[in-house]
């Protein structure tokens, strides 16, 4: 209990506005010795910060805030934290746990009236923090776990089926041992019952040529997630593209697109990804990169600030970004010429994080999915509210990503859909469990598995139990 | 002065006249900085068995993030943060606070504009946000009960289904807490019509500065006795702090109308706004913004309101249908008349929402088109209203300061934004002077120096311009009763803290704080 | 009561404070507790010359207005000196454009609303005892029906000036409607029956005059229906101005709405408002017997004062707050008639003055039991000697402590209206 006798200011009668300057001076607080936050290779940028007139705007629609209540744990304290860190504070282990506890769902950018980039600096802050923390055992082992299997699509494969979770035997230890496999394993058992067609993994050939006369020829990035998991996702994509007269080019030697390294400040890894990401695309020779995982096309878009310091690809990555589409922007962008069947459905429409608050797509899915005859939208309360997702951090977090979780079922549960339609593979994973621990029952679908069913003239069961 | 403050940078502008008189602040907690670390330690201890583990903060990082409310350039680490979950909770911390002479300070949202929040560095900071219970919706009473840290927009969330919701609604109501809203008797737009928060609650339980938990007013109106609820509402926490609020819940109208109007100057929507009032109209709301206003909130959030207007109206009425019909077609009319060039009435919720996210999110929306700005807020006679508005064009046209006007026009209610550049020499100050200014025209035109957001740190120093010492001395007369020993919030709304130790069967001897020239005795 | 050396000494020093200074007759006798002296200030200085004699006399003083509550509350311990504001009875500004008056505390009300009136504005305060001064409709934070739409004195006062028991004046709030600076002293004042301040003047927010209004009226048996029909009504899109429950003594009730606004408006909702109400229901252009009145004044006036009670409760608790009413009346024998907002939830009841003390004592005190179930009070306004001697008459109030506590800063001496209030406040 020494902490509150280390109060800023032993002067109470002292003016505030020098108790401000004064407590935060180049001396910084806590332990004397200690190194400041962050060392002069980007840190976050004190402009951005200063763009925060402490509204708190912010603060209803951040998933910590909800769960906790703290100042520390919603962006307008984070950013105060950062502000601390610039100005001389350590990177001491709590602060640390706010930042790690930030989902980078990016709801706070979507609700800042003043325009704060928060995005941009909590990035830098987690570069930052990978490069001066050092995390317990525990936390790294899982850590370690996780990015020696998402990114690689064979192991993740190794995941697929029923009981193979336990059985996975074909993964690096560091990955068997970390109690990893403990943490998928329901999420994946509850997302095969409900999802559509997991089983069925078709083969993509290397170009799917246009239906009808060619208005376009287009990239598609394949993803690990959603490659291994949910193949019937880039299936229909390729055949939704190709029935609105695209050439679809799916270059074989596309690994990942680095998402999970980018959003969780592995700065090397990041780099190393986006620079093979834009190598096969370039080769490809397309014009337009479409992407069909929020997670996925949010982290492509920041390709030019992943790779700025690089002067082989600064310039290639800004190109590469101009071409970056989501799949639904994209499609919105085109214009549909394929006939749509009817579908006699209502369904939930829920905003990925990634791509509502990240990439600011929201009316483009909706638009697309209200073409379809039959089929009718709900909107989710709290539509804002991240599901609890957020890349690794329901691994990393399952207690809070279980609440949020939860609460997000609870709200979809309450439009009365029978069918939740979401663009992202981490968010089907997250809120299937809770819809079976809620014992919802209802389809899930990505949205242009939806737009695929209705081009083909396909039943309703296709999309799974509704 | 009222002021948001993105920088650091700017922190401390000095504020003129008024940085020199803001008093020091002062409680009967004086001593040695070692009696007072002993002190809150003690305080500390006992809240540390009343509250769940995580209910306390007291890593310094983590405290830094509690220094200031929504006023940014006022900063202060807090000695101590407790989250309490209960009243019982704020109770055991507030007695412990009074028997160890320990300053505390309540908390919602930290959305204040005036400092109020403002933590003392020998002090708690007693945080409401996770006293967010919205105990009661009770329909047929016509009220809610909630915790304090309940958000004010969730109130009418909760009320919709039932066909109520909570009439107050500040710009801030997505995250400002009912505890807030009472502690400063918020207002907003639709205050015209339905009254401000003092209106609208009707019951609190109260944790004394004592720490005695008493219950003020009830579901039932006229409850027997001094209205102190009416005294604690808008008292800025300095005579408790509030764990339960009991507020009335008003009938969904049958039918609302918003109606955007566009103007060629503010002189015009002015007019058209004492036209209407004048007509015996009470629209639900009307907000005037002016040009520099619109182009923030255009920045933001892409409200789309009229090109070229030097000012819109944002009019909303509502009420049984045939009135709203009939008072639309006036203030169409009327509108017409004082030379509106264009007027949409949104046609769907969506539209209706849009034309409100423009105006409600005007203030935080500056920051897209000035590094740094003063939110001020004052009142005036609306009939003064052009006037005013000249003069403060005056104002800024002498000083080189730019100004924005985002008001509540129907009541008078100035939010003057005040833009400047932190980063230029001097450019804090001009902003400071024009904003001073600017207040001394609200005082000399019969109004007041705020009007919803509350003195606070940042305006104690005005109230005298305001108040005489007689005033001043006659409102702490209540301070006094509840709060002799000046631990509730010490340090805000009042410039001098009246001694009260006068009282016969008090404390006999000079205070402390007198002897040392800290304070006057009245 | 003082000896007459002091007297004497106290009404010379008062005769230098202010130009009107008698010694009271017995008219002047607080609810029978006989006064000494009787100083009408002129004006808020002087008000605050007179008290600080007072002070120097160690008089005690009570307020008055134009003396037609005075008997509410209890009979103060002592009264030197009845303080009477009718010669301050000014109404000071009429702001038309801004919606607000200012006016002296003795002012009329009824001057106050000719004034305003002329305007086509109104102080939306209702006037239950006619003849009151705007003083004593604060101190007393009396109330009529419109109090459903537009709340009491505490939604509408919004700056006073008062002068304390030590002659210092103050003043708070301000001349605008909307305005947070200081605490807010008006609402303090209001219904505190002379025992903390002397309010000198008053600045009320005004309304526009509505065009037309009408009222529909439906006859009713019992508490329950009552209830069901206050519930009916404020859960339509009625936009009702005032909702009346109205319950003689020998059981037959009306139940009446006031609508207010324009003229097609008022006739549109007026319609739909004897639809809601079903059978029975019948518009008018006029209120119908006794609206506004107080129940008790339809009493001989002659004889014993008739118990006069005020009881709250949430909206919810008003079937059974008035059952049970009517049944303790009953079963003590006596009658009651009851009247006031069912749409605020504050009725005002009667029982006669020839009422046995032990009767009331027993209606107050279950009829009370219930008001407090339903989150309200049951306060005795007013009554005989024998009455306020033999009953609680201001009942539990939970927050007594800090109320002496803020009497004991204000009036430390226990000067204006001891012992009137709540505690013996
Ligand atoms: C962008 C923006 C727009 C705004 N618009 C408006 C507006 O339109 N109208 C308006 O009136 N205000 C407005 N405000 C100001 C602010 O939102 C209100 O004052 C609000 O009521 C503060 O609520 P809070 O929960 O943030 O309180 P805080 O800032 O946390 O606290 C405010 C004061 O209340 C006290 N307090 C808090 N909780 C309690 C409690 N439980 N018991 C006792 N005291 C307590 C604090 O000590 C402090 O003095 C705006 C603010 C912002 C940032
Ligand atoms: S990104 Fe999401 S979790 Fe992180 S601070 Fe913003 S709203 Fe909160
Ligand atoms: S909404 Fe924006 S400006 Fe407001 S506190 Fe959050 S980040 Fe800061």
């Amino acid at each position: 209990m020494a902490q509150p006798t280390r109060v800023q200011s032993d002067e109470p009668q002292s003016d505030p506005r020098k108790a401000g300057a004064q407590a935060h001076g180049p001396v910084p607080i806590g332990s004397p010795t200690a190194r400041p936050a962050f060392d002069d290779e980007h840190p976050p940028s004190a402009e951005l910060i200063s763009d925060c007139v402490h509204c708190g705007f912010c603060l209803p629609t951040c998933p910590t805030y909800t769960l906790w209540g703290e100042e520390m744990d919603s962006p307008r304290g984070r950013i105060d934290l950062m502000k601390a860190g610039l100005q001389g504070a350590p990177m001491t282990d709590s602060m640390v746990q706010h930042f790690d506890a930030c989902l980078g769902c990016m709801a706070c950018v979507t609700a800042c009236p003043s325009g704060v980039q928060y995005d941009k600096l909590i990035e830098a802050t987690r570069v930052q923090v990978e490069r001066h923390h050092t995390r317990s055992p525990g936390d790294r082992a899982m850590r370690a776990a996780i990015f020696a299997l998402f990114p690689y699509k064979r192991r993740l494969r190794a995941l697929r089926g029923p009981l193979r979770a336990y059985q996975a035997s074909g993964l690096p230890k560091v990955v068997r041992r970390s109690g990893l496999l403990d943490r998928l394993a329901p999420k994946l058992a509850a997302m095969e019952g409900l999802a559509p067609v997991l089983e069925k993994r078709e083969k993509l050939p290397e170009r799917v040529p246009a239906v009808g006369q060619r208005r376009a020829v287009v990239g598609m990035l394949t993803g690990c997630v959603q490659g291994e998991f949910f193949p019937g996702v880039n299936a229909a994509t390729a055949r939704v593209l190709a029935a609105e007269g695209c050439d679809v080019v799916i270059p074989r030697r596309q690994g990942c697109c680095g998402a999970l390294s980018v959003h969780n400040g592995r700065q090397e890894e990041a780099e190393r990804f986006a620079r093979s990401t834009i190598d096969s695309f370039e080769a490809a020779g397309v014009d337009t990169v479409v992407v069909n995982a929020a997670g996925c096309g949010s982290s492509m878009k920041e390709y030019a600030e992943v790779l700025a310091d690089d002067p082989a690809y600064a310039e290639r990555a800004r190109a590469f970004v101009a071409k970056v589409r989501d799949v639904s922007e994209y499609l919105a962008e085109l214009g549909s010429v394929a006939p749509r069947h009817p579908l006699e459905v209502t369904i939930a429409y829920h905003d990925a994080c990634h791509l509502g608050h990240a990439q600011g797509i929201r009316q483009q899915p909706r638009a697309l999915l209200r073409e379809i005859p039959g089929l009718q939208l709900k909107e989710i309360p709290e539509a804002e509210i991240c599901c609890g997702s957020a890349g690794i951090w329901n691994v990393l977090n399952p207690e809070p990503a279980r609440e949020l979780g939860d609460r997000k079922a609870r709200n979809i549960a309450s439009t009365g859909a029978t069918l939740l339609v979401t663009a992202n593979p981490g968010c089907l994973m997250q809120v299937s469990s809770s819809l079976e621990r809620q014992g919802t029952r209802m389809g899930l679908a990505h949205t242009i598995e939806v737009l695929d069913a209705s081009i083909r003239g396909l039943p309703l069961s296709t999309l799974g139990p509704q | 002065m009222s002021g948001t403050h993105g920088t650091e940078k700017t922190a401390g502008p000095v504020l003129g006249t008024s940085t020199d008189t803001v008093p020091p602040e002062a409680t009967s907690a004086t001593g040695t900085p070692g009696d007072k670390a002993d002190a809150i330690a003690a305080v500390t201890r006992v809240a540390r068995a009343a509250l769940p583990a995580n209910g306390l903060i007291t890593d310094p990082t983590e405290l830094r993030t509690y220094e200031c409310d929504g006023l940014a350039h006022y900063r202060v680490t807090p000695a101590l943060v407790v989250l309490p979950e209960t009243t019982e909770q704020v109770a055991a911390v507030v007695r412990a606070c009074a028997e160890h002479g320990v300053p505390f300070v309540a908390r919602g949202s930290g959305t204040g504009l005036s400092g109020g929040a403002l933590p003392r560095a020998d002090g708690i900071l007693v945080v409401t946000s996770r006293m967010r219970a919205i105990r009661e919706v009770r329909a047929a009473d016509q009220r809610a009960v909630v915790e304090p840290g309940v958000i004010n927009l969730d109130v009418t969330r909760a009320a919709t289904p039932e066909g109520y919701y909570y009439a107050p609604d500040p710009s801030s109501q997505q995250i400002c807490s009912v505890g807030g809203n009472l502690a400063e008797n918020s207002g907003g737009a639709h205050c015209l019509k339905y009254g401000f928060t003092s209106n609208h609650v009707l019951g609190t339980d109260l944790v004394t500065p004592q720490g005695d938990v008493v219950q003020l007013g009830g579901l039932a109106p006229d409850a027997p006795g001094y209205d102190l609820l009416g005294t604690v509402v808008g008292s800025e926490g300095t005579l408790g702090i509030a764990t339960t609020a009991i507020v009335r819940l008003v009938r969904l109208p049958e039918e609302v109308r918003t109606l955007l109007v566009g103007f060629r100057s503010t002189d015009d929507a002015g007019a058209a706004t004492s036209a209407i009032i004048s007509a015996g109209i009470v629209p639900a709301a009307i907000e005037m913004m002016d040009a520099l206003a619109i182009e923030a909130a255009e920045a933001a959030v892409h409200c789309n309101y009229p090109d070229g207007a030097g000012a819109v109206l944002v009019i909303e009425l509502d009420g049984a249908a045939v009135e709203v019909e009939h008072e639309y077609e006036q203030v169409e009319r009327l509108c017409r008349e004082h030379g509106s060039f264009e007027q949409r009435l949104a046609i769907d919720a969506a539209e209706r929402a849009l034309i409100w996210k423009g105006r409600k999110s005007a203030f935080a929306a500056v920051g897209r088109i000035s590094p740094d700005y003063i939110v001020q807020d004052g009142v005036i006679p609306r009939t003064a209203l052009p006037e005013v508005l000249r003069a403060i064009a005056d104002l800024s046209s002498s000083s080189g300061v730019r100004v924005a006007n985002v008001f509540h026009a129907g009541d008078g209610n100035l939010h003057p934004l005040v833009l400047f550049d932190g980063e230029k020499e001097g450019a804090g100050e001009a902003a400071e002077e024009v904003s001073g200014a600017i207040l001394d025209l609200c005082i000399s035109h019969g109004g007041s120096i705020t009007g919803e957001h509350g003195v606070g740190t940042d305006k104690a120093a005005y109230m005298p311009r305001m108040f005489t010492d007689e005033d001043l001395d006659t409102m702490q007369l209540v301070r006094c009763a509840f709060d002799p020993d000046n631990i509730s919030n010490p340090g805000k709304v009042f410039p001098t803290p009246r001694l009260c130790g006068e009282v016969p069967g008090k404390r006999k001897k000079p205070h402390p704080l007198v002897e040392a020239g800290l304070a006057d005795a009245f | 009561m003082t000896t007459l050396t002091r007297l004497d000494a106290a009404r010379e020093a008062l005769r230098s404070a202010c130009g009107d200074v008698a010694d009271a007759t017995p008219a002047d006798a607080v609810d029978g507790v006989p006064a000494a002296l009787v100083a009408r200030p002129a004006s808020t200085a002087e008000t605050a010359e007179v008290l600080r004699a007072a002070a120097a006399h160690q008089l005690t003083v009570v307020p008055r207005g134009r003396g037609t509550k005075l008997t509410w509350g209890r009979p103060p311990e002592s009264a030197d000196l009845v303080l009477d504001t009718s010669r301050m009875s000014q109404v000071l500004d009429h702001a038309a454009g801004d919606l607000i008056v200012d006016t002296q505390a003795g002012a009329l009300l009824s001057d106050v609303q000719t004034t305003v009136g002329s305007a086509g504005q109104r102080l939306a305060l209702d006037e239950p005892v006619p003849g009151s001064s705007v003083g004593g409709m604060l101190a007393t934070n009396a109330s009529g029906p419109g109090r459903v739409a537009v709340g009491t004195a505490r939604d509408l006062l919004i700056g006073v000036t008062v002068v304390r028991a030590d002659g210092v004046v103050a003043k708070a709030g301000g001349r605008v409607v909307k305005n947070v600076a200081g605490y807010d002293l008006g609402k303090l004042v209001i219904g505190s029956f002379g025992t903390l301040v002397v309010v000198t003047e008053a600045v009320f927010r005004l309304h526009p005059e509505p065009t037309a209004r009408g009222f529909v009226t439906v006859p009713f048996g019992t508490a329950e229906e009552a209830s069901r029909l206050v519930q009916t009504v404020m859960n339509a899109q009625l936009v009702p101005a005032a909702v009346e429950v109205d319950w003689r003594a020998d059981g037959a009730g009306t139940f009446g709405v006031l609508l207010e606004g324009t003229p097609a408006g008022v006739e549109g909702r007026t319609a739909a408002a004897v639809r809601l109400l079903g059978t029975g229901a019948e518009a008018a252009g006029q209120p119908p017997h006794g609206w506004g009145v107080p129940p008790w004044d339809d009493d001989a006036p002659d004889g014993p004062r008739p118990t006069a009670l005020k009881l709250t409760c949430a909206l919810s608790g008003l079937g059974p707050v008035l059952g049970s009413l009517r049944r303790a009346a009953t079963g003590a024998g006596v009658p009651v008639a009851l009247r006031g907002s069912g749409g605020a939830g504050v009725q005002y009841a009667t029982l006669p003055g020839s009422a046995p003390v032990d009767a009331v004592a027993t209606v107050v005190t279950q009829a009370r039991a219930v008001c407090t179930e339903h989150g309200g009070s049951l306060v005795v306004l007013d009554g005989s000697p024998e009455t306020k001697a033999g009953v609680d008459t201001w009942g539990p109030v939970p927050a007594i402590d800090l109320m002496r506590r803020v009497k004991e800063q204000f009036d430390p001496e226990r000067r204006l209206a001891p012992g009137r209030f709540v505690g013996g406040i």
